[in-house]
């Protein structure tokens, strides 16, 4: 009864416009007070061990940190050139491509609105150059742009990981063949329609034109290798890796691609037209424009290493108080600020319930009731869908988890298995209406109104559903990975 | 989430936050990457770093709440605000700040009993590895009878939980203000990704223009 009382506090807070971070303190707090024994200063230090307490929650701004760098501008036309020269010659290729940029720079961000801006802003406009039509466009992105927190390092794993105590390494690894499988039930969704409409394939760029996007992207791309790749090799912890990565793209984003910071504007013109270049990769302008062949590519490549390391070293020093660098560092530091005050006002509230006994309650009631661990992850389904309408996915994830995990644990279901369902629940939430938030970001990158897009939306949304229930019944395909690279999961309460 | 400030006291503060936000971002950064240079590189290990990261990151989170509440940063559901008419808006953002305001009380209090604790009777306590700097060492004597801290004592990290929930509450009381002003309806920011949206429109409406004129030229030629 009493936990029943403190959800509708919560949720009724939430609905009159209370921030989601005071909603759930003050229902919290309040309850605490009236029904246990805690005094205010030991719920102050519940607060101040979600940032001492919980090292898992570090990795949070360092990945917001990188991917912000990653984000400004020039990596994303490189991915999209890459990804143009890969599969852009198959049927409806272009709109491929464009599942496949969002996957690749979902690897190397943890966010999927971010993943819609990069990609969203180069691709729409080129797929409609081509013939394709803006709702067409629209609904490909958002819908791929949804990858960006299943493909990891994703930030909403990582909040998962911090709320129940996995390992974020686990999470990363369960979300590889989920993603890779949605990203490839896309395209398939993709080329199926485009063999329908008939669409006229593009020519094959060669070889060559994949070799030289790939070489430009592939100080990009690293990332990927770093992030991963020292994880699991046990150079790095999930936070130090992080923390690695925004150095990396830090470095990249300044001294390589030159998109911000003291020699930005020496190269801008040269990276516009770059820039231009993988947008109407397919448009004829492009072939004006020219592409550097790979030899050429070498030979300049040895000049423009030197000269660029000597740049690199006189401009160091200057690019770390850089008018860029502490715009960049500000943003994350904000988008920082209000996520971990959610986390950190949630962990709160996890307290109440692990005091209260309350998801042991719960389970026990769904015991009795005859409830098996099928019937479960269906409500489970329903609560994050309709929950991931009205709310942003951490938040949802921090309130929910909580309650969720210790059921699930009782009922035999893997803890990581379960952090995917939700991640894809929450990319099914993201692009529903009302709070829909890739939804909004398309709407505002394509620039038509939201009830477009989410008609776009909606066939390839079935695509997702399909692909939710697979995950949400096949735990081979979470938990094979993780459990072949570190071994079975061990459930310990 | 766009804040403009009006006056140059306004100005100097918001450079003031925003800067000291970056600030405590990059150095968490480059702590934890040092340390990790430090083992790989010179086969060691920089004892304190990941005690001050997470000092670091307590104080900019609670540091920066405030400044959230600012720029109306915070996230919450904005879907039955958007239904109601302009007085009802008006009368449940009145209602979110009393909410807000009891929340930012509370957690005062709880703050300062906490950080109480350590500046009164456990003064001598010291967190685990972070080492006292020099210039701090006229502490020993206010509250430590004179006898030199070895580490930093702990009422240093705790002390942002009471200096940021007062800074809280005083950014909810404006935000109260503009409210009960007209000024604005609401505590709570729709969407993250609001910015990033507008500044994609920003840009778009600049490729526009950099095309049309473009386009101008190659008819001109």
């Amino acid at each position: 009864m009493e936990a029943f009382l403190l959800f509708l506090a919560i949720i009724v807070l939430l609905l009159i416009g209370v921030p989601i971070a005071v909603a759930l303190g003050v229902s919290s707090i309040l309850f605490l007070l009236i029904l246990s024994d805690s005094s205010l200063a030991s719920i102050a230090q519940t607060m101040f061990s979600a940032f001492d307490g919980h090292y898992t929650l570090l990795a949070i701004p360092f990945f917001i940190l990188a991917s912000s760098f990653m984000s400004t501008g020039g990596v994303a036309a490189r991915i999209i050139r890459f990804s143009i020269a890969c599969v852009g010659h198959f049927r409806g290729g272009l709109a491929i491509a464009g599942v496949f940029a969002c996957m690749l720079f979902a690897a190397l961000s943890g966010s999927s609105p971010a993943t819609v801006v990069a990609i969203g802003t180069i691709v729409i406009a080129a797929m409609q150059k081509v013939g394709y039509t803006k709702e067409f466009a629209a609904g490909v992105i958002c819908n791929a742009g949804t990858l960006g927190i299943l493909i990891p390092p994703s930030i909403v794993m990582v909040v998962y990981a911090a709320a129940v105590d996995v390992s974020v390494g686990r999470m990363f690894l369960a979300g590889v063949i989920p993603g890779l499988m949605a990203g490839f039930m896309l395209m398939l969704g993709i080329y199926a329609w485009a063999r329908y409409k008939n669409m006229a394939p593009q020519p094959f760029a060669g070889f060559g034109e994949i070799v030289a996007s790939g070489l430009d992207a592939l100080w990009g791309l690293l990332l990927i290798v770093i992030i991963l790749g020292g994880i699991y090799g046990g150079v790095f912890t999930p936070t130090e890796a992080a923390a690695v990565a925004a150095v990396y793209a830090f470095l990249i984003a300044n001294f390589v691609y030159r998109d911000m910071g003291p020699l930005k504007t020496k190269t801008l013109d040269d990276s516009e037209r770059r820039a231009a270049a993988a947008a109407l990769a397919r448009d004829e302008e492009a072939e004006n424009l020219g592409r550097p062949l790979f030899a050429e590519y070498i030979e300049a490549s040895g000049k423009r290493l030197l000269v660029g390391l000597v740049q690199t070293v006189i401009h160091f020093l200057p690019s770390l108080v850089h008018p860029d660098t502490r715009k960049t560092l500000a943003d994350a530091g904000k988008l920082t600020i209000t996520l971990l005050f959610i986390i950190a006002n949630a962990l709160i509230l996890k307290h109440v319930l692990t005091d209260e006994q309350i998801p042991q309650a719960i389970a026990s009631a769904m015991l009795e009731a005859g409830f098996g661990p099928v019937m479960f992850l269906v409500i489970v389904n329903l609560i994050l869908l309709i929950g991931g309408q009205f709310m942003e996915p951490s938040g949802l994830i921090v309130i929910v988890a909580p309650l969720v995990f210790p059921i699930a644990i009782d009922l035999g279901i893997d803890p990581i298995h379960l952090g995917i369902i939700m991640v894809v629940n929450m990319e099914i939430g993201m692009i529903t209406p009302p709070v829909g938030l890739n939804l909004f970001v398309t709407s505002g990158v394509a620039g038509m109104p939201m009830m477009s897009v989410v008609k776009a939306a909606l066939p390839f949304l079935a695509i997702l559903f399909v692909f939710l229930i697979i995950v949400t019944y096949v735990p081979w395909i979470s938990t094979v990975i993780p459990n072949s690279v570190m071994g079975p999961e061990i459930v310990t309460r | 989430m766009n804040y403009e400030p009006q006056t140059a006291l306004g100005r100097a503060v918001d450079a003031i936050e925003e800067t000291a936000i970056a600030l405590m971002l990059g150095l968490m950064t480059l702590i934890t990457f040092a340390n990790v240079v430090a083992r790989y590189v010179f086969n060691s290990n920089i004892l304190w770093q990941l005690e001050a990261t997470v000092f670091l990151f307590a104080w900019l989170v609670l540091f920066g709440v405030s400044y959230s509440v600012k720029i109306t940063a915070h996230l919450g559901v904005d879907v039955i605000i958007n239904m109601l008419a302009p007085p009802a808006r008006r009368y449940l953002g009145l209602l979110s700040v009393a909410v807000c305001l009891a929340f930012s009380l509370l957690m005062l209090k709880g703050g300062w009993d906490y950080w109480w604790q350590f500046a009164d009777k456990a003064s001598f306590l010291e967190v685990n590895d972070i080492p006292m700097p020099g210039f701090l060492n006229f502490l020993a004597d206010i509250t430590n009878d004179g006898e030199p801290y070895e580490k930093i004592p702990r009422y240093i990290p705790y002390f942002i939980l009471p200096v940021g929930m007062a800074l809280l509450t005083f950014r909810f009381l404006q935000a109260g203000w503009r409210i009960f002003n007209g000024q604005t309806d609401r505590v709570i920011a729709s969407h993250e990704a609001e910015d990033a949206v507008e500044e994609v429109a920003a840009k778009r409406e600049g490729a526009l223009e950099a095309s049309n004129t473009k386009n101008a030229q190659k008819e001109g030629r």
